[in-house]
This record gives C-alpha cells, structure tokens and sequence, in this order.
C-alpha cells in the first residue's frame, strides 16, 4: 500500500457538551459547533468543498436524520457523506478524501442527543434480535463482564478510587465538560455508578485540509471485532491494539513518545483495560496508569460528557486542543504528539486509532 | 492519487422478502459472488464498507454489525439513505485513491421487507411538525414533482407509463429482477393511481436483497476484467422541498444536486457530449415519473425538451439505454439500489451483463438518489482506464 500521499492537517476544532438545552434544537446545536469550527480554522467556507458527518439515526430519532441535520452541517451544494459509525472512524474516512485529492478543506462533524433519546432502549436494539436482545442487554453490561473477565485474569483493582478521584479533578478543570444534568444508566456488577459515563448532548467538529497547520496527522489504524461478544477477547480487546499498533508504526513512533492519549471507553474499566491493549500499562495495570499517568485522559474521558457515536471525535478534538494549548485547565505541558482512539459500537465491535503531531 | 477498477460484482436475488436468509447471509452472498467474480480471497481486501440505511426498515439497530466480515480489518458503516450504496462504493474508492488500500470490499443490504409497512416508515424522514402529519412519504413526495413536471414542461401521464413498461420489459432480462411483469404503457396506465398522478406500476417494489462489489488498486487489477472507475461525485441539497421551487440555481424539479454531481463527474472523466459519449445509464429514479427529471440534469436533453426526450428514447436505438436492467422498478432494495446501479454498470462496461447486455458499452453512467430528491451522486465507469 502506498505511503506516498499529501500530509492532512487539523485547521479548526470545535466542541460544546451540554444538556437539555431547550433554546436550540439539534440542527441549531449542530450549527452553532460547525460554524464555530469553520470560524476557528480562520479560512471562512472557502475551499471547503466536503463535509463528513457521523451520525445515527436511532440517536437523532428520524429514519433518516442527515435530510435535516448535514444542511446545518454546512452541506448545501457540497460533497457530504455520512458514516453511521464513530466520529473518529469518520474522520478517518475524511482524511482519505484529502489524501486522495478528492477535497481540498472538509469539515467533519459527529454528534449525539442523550437527552432526546433513550439511552438504554438505543442499547439494547444494537443486539441480535433473537438470542441476544430478549435478555435485555445494553453495551453496559458488556463492559460490565469486560471488567469481571479482567478482574478474573488478574487486573489489579486497588487503584480504583485513585483514578476515579484524578477522573473528578479532570472534569472539574475541563472548560468543555458536562457542568449540569446528564444521565447515568444503571450500573451491572462488578460496575458502580461513578465508573459509568455522563450521558450529555454532544457536537465536535474539525476542519482538516492539505494545508500546512500547527497539528498534523501522523499516524491513522482501523481495526474491527467480531458482532457476537463471546468471539471476542473482551481483557485484549485485538481490534484496539491492533489500531493503536497500526497508527503508531504509520507516525514511526513507540506508546512510550506519545506525549498525551485521550482514549474513548464506556466505563472506567473500559478505559482502563484500552490503556493496556495499547501499551501504555502492562496486563492488569490499566486501573493504576489511569490514576496516576498524567499523560493519560486529561480530559477526563467519559466522565466529562458521553454520547455515541460521538466520542471517537470528541477524543481527537481534546487532543488536537491539546497540542495547539488551548486546552484551558486540563491543558498539559508541552504537548507535541497526542493519540485519539476512538470506539464504535456495539460494545467497542471497531477501532480508529489517530496519531496527531505538532507541525 | 491512484486509479481503480471495479473487478468484482455480487448480488442476491432480489424479493419482496428473504424470510430463509438472515442479514449475515444476504451480506455473505453477495460478499462471496463479488470475491468469487474478482478470485479473490477475504483475506486480500484491506477494508470493508458496509451501507445500511434507515435501520427502522430492518427492525434491527446497526444490522450491518451482525455481517461484519473480516477479523480485524476496518470496517465502517455509510448511511446516506438512498445513497448510500454509491456513498459505500465512493468511500472505498477513496482509501484506494488515498494508497490507504489495494482492495476493498463494499456491500450494501437492504431488509425492508421486516417492515409491515416502508411507507409508515418514510413517513418519519420528514419534519416531524410541519410535515409528517400531512401525510408526506416518498409516494406524495413524488406526486407533488410529477404534477409540477407536467404543469412546467407538459408531460402526460402517458409519458410515465411509457418509461415504466420499458423498465419492466428490461427487468425480464433480469434474472435478479423482484419483479418480471409484462407490462405495456395501457397496463400501467390503468393500475390503481397511489397519488395523483402516480399510478402503482409507475413506482418501484419494496425489495430486499445485497450487492457487493470488489474495488481494486491499479496493480491489484492485473488480467482482471474490469470496470474502469473514471469519475465519482456526490452532491447534497437543501432539506425544505419549499426553498427549493423558485430559487435562482434551480427549481425543484431541476434535481440541482444531480447536475452539480453531473457536472463534476463528466468533468473529471472527459464527457462533453453525454449522449455520444456515453452508452448506458443505471439511474436510481424509484418511480418513472423521476426518471424524466434527470435527463436534463445528466445533459441529454433541455428540461422543456423533455417529453420530447422520452418520446424519442422509445424509438431510437442511438440514444443511450436507460435502465437496460430495469432499474428500481424491476427492484428498490433502498440500502442497496445505488451500487446495483454501478453494480450493472460494471457488467456493461465488463460485458458481462447476459440478456440484458448493450452491445457497444464503453461507458457507463449510475446514478442514486435520495433523501427529498437531496443527495445525489454520479458514477461513471469505462471499459479502460481513464489516464
């Protein structure tokens, strides 16, 4: 496969997390974050003759949600596709349009409504109607049985109030974090209700194009898992690992040069076993680098608003914040290499692994 | 930026219903034919594409999930509703264009026939106050542009029926037609009328069914039969129906979005002069009535020349063929109905089209469609190489 293509550079970043905002209906919402975005790459809608967008339409509440939502995404007369998939796997896809010389600016955009919509009922129809969803399972309850399966292999889950304690302090530093309302579903064992995400309402954007910018994309992995949870390896999660590997050989770099990972799980746990399946902690040590590797998830992950399929470009855009240091409060020293993972469903079924460098 | 081919076509039967095969059968059939036609394995194609779009027809979240194929290689899931099979393909042409892929396997799936009723279901596309008690669908929706086609550029009825049986006598050559009706202009005419004017053999079936197509590097082609991917382009509109009847870039029954991709695409592959240039169409019109309203925004004819067109389509062999596999009336699996249209296209450029071959294909031209008549996307495919 060849290696010889355009680098693709992130122009603009944009993200607000809220709640139940009863001014704004969700292409307002949409709008205001793009146009914000679009504002904050400094080039105005010239040359931006693309838009990708991730979006579900059991999400947005509508057969067909993109008929309303990808006009206040910018799309009028432009190129847009819509990937029913993670934002970061959408992003992906976006970087490849600019590689290819098919785009020369394209916005990409990802939201989700928690409050608009029910979180568990969405869940539970990700499953197979026959065998799986009778039993009322929810992506929850998977990462529940990811954590037991870990805890069984041997993960150490002393350090669990440390993490969750730096994962508060995170949020509470975080300017772009849920600050009111939300919804947390019920936890399964061996989960508790602080380890869960912050379901909120979510629009991130960026503008990526060929032209020279402060962050630059280094390294890109995509990766998938079986549907059916039991064909999966739910403590190595393969898909995850084999993304990061992926992403980090394209961008020549080891875990160990990564200045800063921001890293998309459901739960606590979900990040904590992540961190390990790419490398930064060894087996079972994921709860403890969560608590104390400042490198990791300074944003506060989940906690500080969650809703797919989001995340995956919520994680690039902190990252992206980052190393341009306009973080705010989370903002970490010297930043110039961060990794964003994102994960889609059902249960975390595929990767997309991003590199980002200071150019 | 690399040039690719397409050198494999897989698809089911399509039916009103595949009650014997679940989703992950339809996907691996069709995967399987497409990787059989090409002869390569699972293990050769670098990402797989999968389009599904709405997931209220299935009655299943994500269906595609169920189908994924492929440990451990991407997977990613494109929704752009009618689009979305020529949205899949494009987006797989992509990765190889960017060198992210040598090969690439998309497929699309469509399982409507779980819905009791698809246009319960279209109902709830539109907004949700102003125009879902109305009641809007894709039938209305349809009526209201056949209406102001007619009131603009003087069509008829007869017109409709007239491009509807031509497809159903097409679709008889189809052995993976939903439907093989032998339907004249007088037959249509006289079905039951769905809304004024629409009459019931004037619109497409509900079908289910899955297409998959090989998509291939230049290197990875080698002897391969191939289908030459020469331009791509996707072009959205706005949502409101309302803006779009007396604006100055087009009205609403211009199909704006679809000259734009047209525009672009024939630009990219070299077409100044459509209708010697190219020798087939696949068009993704779901009722004939649709199908008069791309002719111009495809540039074969003005649009107040367009009864005069479809007259002329009916007698002369020179013009282009359209829907030379009977098109959506023959078969509408939604998901899936815009890379059959490149899926046949293929077969035409590759000769391999059996019955319903046209002589002569050195170029093709697929068309999808969907949304409110809102996103539109243009494929052209040629025998060679472009460069």
């Amino acid at each position: 496969v060849s290696v010889s293509r355009p680098s693709v550079y992130i122009e603009g970043v944009g993200l607000e997390i809220g709640w139940r905002d009863e001014r704004r209906n969700l292409s307002e919402l949409i709008f205001d974050t793009v146009r914000n975005t679009v504002d904050d790459a400094g080039q105005g809608w010239r040359d931006i003759d693309s838009v990708v967008l991730a979006a579900q339409d059991l999400v947005d509440g509508r057969s067909l949600s993109s008929m309303v939502t990808a006009p206040a995404a910018g799309c009028y007369l432009r190129d847009e596709i819509r990937y029913g998939d993670d934002g970061a796997a959408a992003f992906a896809a976006a970087v490849t349009r600019i590689e290819a010389g098919e785009s020369q600016r394209t916005v990409v955009a990802a939201w989700a409504r928690a409050s608009e919509h029910d979180v568990d009922a969405v869940s539970r129809i990700l499953f197979d109607p026959i065998f799986t969803g009778p039993l009322g399972v929810q992506e929850v309850h998977v990462s529940g049985m990811r954590a037991q399966a870990w805890l069984q292999a041997g993960g150490n889950g002393a350090p669990r109030a440390d993490a969750l304690s730096r994962r508060a302090d995170a949020v509470a530093r975080n300017p772009r974090a849920i600050r009111a309302g939300g919804y947390r579903p019920t936890p399964s064992y061996p989960l508790h209700a602080e380890d869960l995400p912050v379901w909120a309402d979510i629009v991130a954007c960026v503008v990526i194009s060929a032209r020279p910018n402060a962050v630059r994309l280094a390294g890109l992995g995509q990766s998938s898992e079986p549907f059916a949870v039991g064909e999966r390896d739910l403590v190595r999660m393969p898909s995850l690992s084999r993304a990061a590997r992926l992403s980090l050989e394209e961008s020549r770099r080891s875990i160990a040069e990564i200045d800063l990972i921001e890293l998309d799980g459901l739960t606590l746990f979900d990040e904590a076993i992540g961190l390990e399946a790419i490398g930064v902690a060894p087996a079972g040590q994921g709860l403890k680098a969560l608590a104390v590797d400042a490198r990791v998830n300074s944003s506060g992950g989940a906690a500080a608003g969650y809703c797919a399929p989001a995340m995956g470009l919520v994680r690039i855009v902190e990252a992206a914040l980052q190393i341009q240091g306009r973080a705010g409060g989370i903002q970490r020293p010297n930043v110039r290499t961060a990794m964003a993972v994102g994960a889609s469903i059902v249960a975390a079924q595929t990767h997309t692994a991003v590199v980002l460098e200071a150019a | 930026m690399s040039a690719l081919a397409i050198v494999g076509v897989g698809q089911t039967a399509y039916r009103r219903n595949h009650a014997h095969l679940s989703s992950r059968e339809l996907i691996w059939t069709a995967a399987e034919a497409a990787l059989k036609d090409a002869g390569l394995e699972m293990d050769a194609m670098d990402v797989v594409i999968a389009g599904i779009a709405p997931d209220a027809l299935a009655g299943e979240g994500s269906v595609e999930r169920s189908g994924i194929m492929g440990r451990g290689k991407p997977f990613l899931r494109v929704n752009t509703g009618g689009v979305t099979g020529s949205s899949t393909v494009f987006a797989g042409a992509s990765y190889i264009k960017a060198g992210r892929a040598k090969a690439v396997l998309v497929v699309a799936l469509e399982r409507m026939g779980q819905a009791t009723t698809s246009q319960q279901v279209f109902n709830t596309i539109f907004d949700p106050v102003y125009e879902k008690d109305f009641p809007l669908t894709t039938i209305t929706m349809a009526a209201l542009r056949a209406s102001m086609l007619m009131r603009l550029y003087g069509y008829t009825d007869r017109h409709w029926a007239e491009i509807a049986a031509r497809n159903y006598q097409n679709a008889r050559r189809n052995p993976l037609a939903h439907l093989h009706l032998d339907l004249s202009p007088e037959d249509v005419l006289k079905s039951p009328l769905l809304a004024w004017p629409i009459h019931r053999y004037e619109a497409c079936p509900m079908s289910e069914g899955a297409c998959a197509l090989v998509l291939a590097s230049r290197e990875m082609v080698g002897s391969r039969s191939a289908a030459w991917v020469h331009a791509c382009a996707s072009t959205s509109d706005s949502y409101a129906m309302g803006d779009r009847i007396r604006r100055p870039e087009g009205n609403l029954v211009d199909l704006l979005s679809l000259r734009l991709s047209a525009e672009r695409a024939y630009k990219e592959a070299g077409i100044t002069d459509p209708l010697r240039q190219i020798r087939t169409v696949e068009l993704y019109t779901a009722f004939s009535s649709a199908e008069a309203m791309t002719y111009p925004a495809l540039g074969f004819c003005e649009a107040p020349d367009g009864p005069r067109f479809v007259e002329a389509l009916m007698s002369d062999p020179s013009l282009p063929v359209f829907n030379p596999s009977g098109g959506p009336q023959g078969a509408n699996p939604v998901s899936a109905t815009a890379m059959v249209r490149i899926a046949e296209c293929a077969l035409q450029v590759r000769g391999l089209a059996g019955e319903r071959q046209v002589d002569g294909v050195e170029r093709a031209v697929a068309t999808g469609q969907g949304g409110a008549t809102q996103f539109s996307t243009v494929c052209v495919l040629g025998k060679r190489p472009l460069h």
